[in-house]
């Protein structure tokens, strides 16, 4: 399987898309921290439910609490970036054709499949890197030009604490990679793919506040939807309290009864093994034709 | 010989009772064909008749509905990925990643092989004449290059096997001849080459075996010279060719008497041409005309097929 996935990683390596992708997430990254940096300097207080004022905000961007803010970026815009990855991996060989290039030249069907998805996980980890990457740099910047330089806070708990947020940030981002394959294959195109996962992503939270305005069984579903269970995993993640969360907070999720994060992580590996099985059995059964 | 010492004329494919079913279109239907080392089998029907489903199941891409095929000893429906290692195929048109160079396109394709040294990608490049433009990127291809990127792919794994599908479509003259040319060099080398090519007198040159499809059954299948009746039969002419009719008839030892594009056809042992003459004008029909009788596979295709154009 080795050579299968050095082959998907070179293909997606000069591939103009992996870029913008990346691009696209580093900027949003800058253009996020640049917001509120800037929002910090301009307000005395802000906030409905907590009320903060703008040093708080200031010191909430310092370096301690970089790495939980790119994650909850990530953990949230960073989902359309790896569905778009994903299903282009998976449907553009079935739009230009080398489907049958590359089940012809592979040792069997299931390793392809498997190598692209080992490759695509790979490379959604390396751009959730490359963003902690950017938040540190640009966090460095604020944190030094803003006399915030005390550096107490690094120490083994903290560091251990960042690792797992990187953990659950990248494990919520698996059922839509899932569904991007899965629906990619299905469709055999990158729209379905992409189409799938982004309109799961937005049209989900849509879909279940309705719902939630109903009673019994319907206020209760949602519980049971990708982007419910992923935010309570996200919420997991230690972020400064005047930064934004781009999702619900926990207020908001024991409102609705949310899930328990070990409930949250089971129904999110249940959608991530159906849409990899859909994916894979798809994939390995079907015949490889030219239309 | 083959990588592993196949002998000449060793069964190398085999399809049997080959059947394939889409809903309720029966593309393919109870189709069998073997493949030997070293020969050059040509695989010809109109457009529609189920060449490309044949193929397709062949390299196991497609499942058939009944029958099985077998290359190299694997099962092509359940287990064909060590036989696809020895199989090098470029089925309808070529296609490549349009964003990687040709050059890299081999790349991708020898890392996916997984033992492709690259001195064999510029080998092959330089083989179908795509050394100068290897740079560029795929894209930006004409159809011809795309066909000799193909090519360069089918042989990038050194196969036994060659499948080609149209090989020369969109190729200039020089390359059409370059292609021809390199079909029987192939087969010299040991390999079998499995043709599918609507340019019928090209089939015909370089074809050791033919097989005719037609609406997904086979409808021919034999050596070139069998199916031309090439050596069996002698073509006549004669100021009247009514009164060389009727004398043909009355010979014991020719058979298959019939009038032809203005000809008369018969099946003539070839040794006994000058005695059939000398007979003809013991009854007063001088032949203007006496010859082997070479049938183009064109005309053959179109008998069976029924087809008045197309492939």
């Amino acid at each position: 399987m080795i050579p299968l996935m050095q082959a998907e990683f070179f293909k997606l390596r000069k591939r103009m898309m992996t870029w913008v992708v990346a691009l696209i997430l580093v900027g949003l990254i800058v253009l996020l921290y640049s917001v509120l940096w800037s929002v910090s300097g301009r307000v005395t207080t802000f906030g409905s439910e907590h009320q903060f004022t703008g040093e708080q905000l200031r010191r909430a961007l310092f370096l301690s609490g970089s790495v939980p803010f790119s994650l909850e970026i990530v953990g949230t815009f960073g989902v359309l970036l790896a569905v778009v990855l994903a299903a282009g991996a998976v449907g553009s060989e079935y739009s230009w054709g080398t489907v049958r290039l590359v089940a012809t030249a592979s040792s069997g069907r299931l390793r392809t499949m498997g190598a692209k998805l080992i490759v695509v996980f790979g490379l959604v980890a390396a751009g959730t890197v490359l963003a902690i990457a950017t938040a540190l740099i640009y966090s460095s910047v604020i944190t030094f030009t803003s006399g915030g330089s005390d550096f107490d806070f690094v120490t083994g708990a903290f560091i251990r604490d960042q690792f797992e947020a990187l953990g659950r940030t990248l494990f919520v981002l698996v059922p839509y990679i899932g569904l991007a394959f899965g629906a990619a294959v299905a469709g055999r195109s990158t729209l379905a793919g992409a189409g799938a996962g982004i309109g799961v992503a937005f049209m989900e939270p849509l879909v279940g506040g309705l719902m939630r305005l109903g009673d019994e069984p319907w206020k209760t579903i949602p519980n049971y939807f990708i982007n419910a269970n992923a935010q309570v995993i996200l919420l997991q993640n230690a972020l400064p309290d005047a930064l934004p969360r781009f999702g619900p907070g926990e207020h908001e999720l024991t409102s609705r009864a949310a899930n328990s994060p070990g409930v949250a992580a089971i129904v999110l590996v249940a959608y991530a093994a159906v849409f990899l099985a859909l994916a894979f059995y798809l994939y390995r059964r079907r015949d490889i034709t030219a239309d | 010989m083959t990588s592993d010492g196949l002998a000449p004329g060793t069964e190398i494919l085999r399809a049997e009772g080959l059947t394939k079913r889409y809903g309720k279109i029966t593309a393919v239907i109870d189709l069998d064909l073997h493949l030997l080392t070293g020969e050059v089998f040509s695989f010809l029907g109109p457009n529609g008749s189920g060449k490309s489903t044949t193929v397709g199941m062949m390299l196991g891409l497609v499942r058939p509905t009944r029958g099985r095929v077998s290359a190299f000893g694997s099962d092509m429906a359940l287990h064909p990925w060590p036989a696809l290692r020895r199989i090098g195929a470029v089925i309808e048109t070529p296609a490549f990643y349009p964003y990687l160079s040709g050059y890299d396109n081999l790349r991708a394709l020898a890392m996916m092989l997984g033992d492709i040294p690259p001195s064999r990608i510029d080998r092959m490049l330089e083989t179908v004449g795509l050394q100068d433009r290897a740079r560029d990127a795929y894209k930006h291809y004409s159809l011809g290059m795309k066909q000799r990127l193909g090519i360069a792919s089918t042989l990038l794994r050194d196969p036994d096997l060659v499948i080609l599908d149209e090989p020369t479509n969109g190729l200039d003259p020089a390359g059409t001849r370059e292609v021809r040319e390199l079909i029987p060099r192939l087969a010299q080398e040991g390999r079998s080459v499995f043709l599918c090519s609507h340019l019928l007198h090209e089939v015909q040159a370089v074809s050791d075996r033919v097989a005719i499809i037609r609406q997904g059954r086979m409808v021919a299948e034999g050596h070139v010279d069998d199916l031309l009746g090439r050596g069996q039969f002698l073509r006549l002419k004669a100021a009247d060719d009514q009164a060389l009719l009727a004398a043909l008839g009355r010979i014991p030892w020719v058979s298959r008497i019939e009038h032809l594009d203005g000809f008369v056809r018969a099946a003539v042992p070839p040794e006994r041409a000058a005695e059939l003459n000398r007979v003809l004008a013991t009854q007063e029909v001088f032949l203007s005309e006496l010859s082997p009788w070479a049938a183009e596979l064109e005309s053959v295709f179109l008998e069976l097929t029924g087809e008045g154009a197309g492939l």
